[in-house]
């Protein structure tokens, strides 16, 4: 056996983190600690008060340079509307757009263009400059406007003007950031973000955003510390405030005095530690003492999540989000080949690993490729809903993922399943797929694993009769806990009852693994609870054989799971079970985890 | 060159989604067009320029036309306020 076992990532007779000083209160925001880590730097505010320009004279032969690069930025913010149009119409219909088509009309109006370009030219000042002039004439003749409606219109302005000068900026604001600064701003694109780490940013803080916004999963990804949801920190914060980013315990820390400095760069120091010791364990299995594997992957939405699941010891793909992914690839294609293309590259970089592809989960929060709204999407047409409707959309991708399998090991998991019946239809579907593929001479796995998700707690009940009928089933706890508790998680008036732990969903996740190992078929838990250490050890107890997040959780996971004897964990999940609420789970664990050593609370 | 007088009639004015409406129209036809209003004239196939008129309820706007076109640009610019751009007309 290992002695890595024994690995001691605290430093001897420090204090637990909630005794960490952190003087005046005023100067700390708490937010949602979406990327683990600690961060301590000025910070570069990325935000429309950083859109102030400076008026540069330009000597005479740039004029013609600046003018292409005022060219550059209109092209770049038509794309960015023509984008979000695009999205704006099949999210939110046909009304919505009105706005952003507006906008896209005045990037090339003469108003603004041509006299853009007139002053470049003839005043030889810098593209920003001018924009910014002509942009404050136009607004000031509608602020006159005795009405009050049409005085706020001069926003749409406004938006226009930022997003021309964020252009212009793009590219000097990227060679000439100082690659060790916090980006604090109202939010970020996931490509922003990119775009920044490729400049060595610390960390990053922003007003919106939650777990699972993009910008979040690509904060883990590039291992960015990161709090989100911090409602108002672009107000607080001046260029050049010193700040520290908590992203275990989001929080932000605004100009810290000596003393908190000093107790965070501990943090950060012991927090390195925990890395290297997570690189440690990297090579090892995530067993219990007592020797109960659990095996961990990876939910995967970019491609470039790809690089980390050797990083952080993901043994393959539990989750891949297929809408999320071809969206992140370009507007969403369902063309068969492209389709096809793309998950080859996946099946192939993941063996000998296995790939678990979620078929396309439209609806619910996600756009449709149709313009279409509900007044209940979540309960509404959905997931294989919507598939069995548009066989258009579901067959080219089941052509794809079964032609990409003869590639490696993959499976097909069916998101949003109610009826035994949709099975059975889908079942059908497959089958003359597949002779259809025989046809056509292409090669597939024909025992391909068939799962479901099981997050319609109609399912959760009936595992035992579905255990019949699949391969696997894959726990999707974000909208099981959403449908079981009847809590809007995105609904500020009452998330606060949204806990994954409630003692009822845990009684769902009980009743599924059990269902599941009866019929000799695996378990696994994809949804966000899985990516968070501190309930390792309920899922450890309740029997689950695969936990699937965002692959920078992992390795904690597997160092709790290291730390602790199933035996225990049992017990512990058969009090859970039976606790009257929410509340009383968070205590149990709570208690649990300063009882049982192992130093579990030191980041958790 | 002709000329129209017409009137804003929609509770909310001339905003941003009107001035859309009103210069995509303009922009199929040939003919000039420019929008007056208490000496203020603007080039009405620029967003920017009817926006900054900012022309509320009741408002009486000039408008001009000069092309091959002018009389069928005219009219559909006619009705196009006569229709108070499709939105809400009580105040």
């Amino acid at each position: 056996m290992s002695n890595a076992r024994d690995i001691q990532v605290t430093p001897q007779g420090e204090g637990p983190p909630t005794a960490l000083p952190v003087h005046g209160e005023a100067n700390v925001l708490a937010g949602l600690g979406v990327s683990p880590g600690i961060a301590i730097g000025p910070v570069y505010l990325y935000a429309r008060a950083a859109f102030d320009v400076e008026h540069r004279e330009l000597a005479e032969g740039e004029t013609e340079d600046e003018a292409e690069r005022f060219e550059w930025a209109v092209s770049r913010a038509e794309r960015d509307l023509s984008k979000i149009l695009t999205l704006a119409r099949e999210k939110l219909g046909e009304e919505s757009v009105e706005i952003f088509y507006a906008q896209l009309l005045m990037l090339r109006d003469e108003a603004l263009y041509q006299e853009v370009v007139h002053r470049i030219h003839n005043e030889r000042c810098n593209a920003d400059y001018a924009v910014m002039t002509v942009m404050t004439l136009h607004r000031q003749r509608m602020e006159a406007s005795s009405s009050e409606y049409l005085r706020d219109r001069a926003h749409d302005l406004q938006d226009v003007q930022d997003r021309l000068i964020m252009h212009l900026r793009r590219g000097k604001h990227l060679s000439s950031i100082d690659p060790a600064t916090i980006v604090v701003s109202e939010n970020l694109t996931a490509a922003d973000l990119l775009l920044f780490s490729r400049r060595g940013i610390l960390g990053c803080a922003l007003d919106r955003g939650g777990a699972t916004s993009h910008v979040s999963i690509m904060a883990r990804a590039l291992g960015i510390p990161a709090v989100v949801s911090l409602h108002g920190i672009t107000d607080t914060v001046q260029p050049d405030d010193r700040v520290i980013i908590d992203g275990i315990e989001g929080k932000v820390i605004i100009n810290p005095d000596a003393e908190t400095l000093a107790a965070y760069e501990i943090r950060q120091e012991r927090y390195r530690r925990l890395l290297q010791a997570h690189k440690q364990l990297v090579p090892l299995p995530a067993e219990t003492l007592d020797h109960h594997r659990v095996h961990l992957r990876a939910n995967v939405e970019f491609i470039e999540e790809l690089k980390k699941l050797d990083e952080f010891g993901s043994e393959g793909i539990g989750l891949l989000r297929s809408e999320v992914f071809l969206l992140m690839k370009g507007a969403l294609t369902l063309d068969e080949k492209k389709q096809f293309r793309s998950y080859k590259q996946v099946i192939e970089a993941v063996a000998p690993e296995s790939t678990t592809f979620r078929l396309l989960d439209l609806g619910g929060d996600k756009m449709l490729p149709v313009a279409h709204r509900e007044q209940n999407p979540f309960l509404g047409w959905r997931g294989i809903r919507v598939l069995l409707d548009k066989p258009e959309i579901l067959v080219p991708q089941i052509r794809a993922i079964l032609r990409a399998s003869a590639f490696g090991p993959a499976r097909i998991l069916i998101p949003m399943v109610t009826n035994v019946e949709e099975l059975h239809r889908f079942r059908a579907l497959l089958d003359q797929v597949k002779d259809d593929l025989k046809q056509d001479g292409h090669a597939f796995d024909d025992g391909i694993a068939i799962g479901i998700m099981v997050e319609v707690p109609a399912v959760a009940l009936m595992t035992d009769l579905f255990a019949h009928e699949v391969d696997f089933f894959s726990l999707g706890t974000n909208d099981l806990t959403q449908y079981t508790l009847a809590v809007d998680r995105g609904n500020d008036l009452v998330s606060d009852l949204y806990r994954e732990i409630h003692p009822a969903v845990l009684r769902l996740i009980k009743r599924t693994i059990d269902a599941g190992e009866k019929q000799g078929i695996p378990v696994s838990l994809c949804g966000e609870m899985g990516g968070n250490p501190r309930v390792a050890p309920i899922l450890v107890g309740l029997g689950v054989h695969e936990l699937s997040a965002s692959p920078a959780f992992l390795p904690e996971i597997k160092r709790v799971i290291r730390a602790i004897k199933r035996s225990e964990a049992v017990e512990l999940a058969t009090r859970a079970l039976l606790a009257k609420d929410a509340e009383e789970v968070h205590q149990m664990l709570d208690q649990w985890l300063g009882d049982h050593g192992c130093k579990l609370d030191q980041f958790l | 060159m002709i000329s129209r007088e017409v009137t804003v009639t929609n509770s909310a004015g001339v905003h941003t989604r009107p001035a859309s409406m009103i210069v995509r129209t303009a922009a199929k036809f040939r003919a000039d067009f420019w929008i007056q209003k208490d000496g203020y004239e603007i080039n009405g196939k620029s967003i920017i320029g009817v926006m900054t008129l900012a022309a509320e309820q009741g408002t009486t706007l000039t408008l001009l036309f000069d092309g091959t076109d002018e009389e069928a640009a005219a009219a559909a610019m006619e009705q196009l306020f006569a229709g108070g751009f499709g939105e809400v007309k009580g105040g």
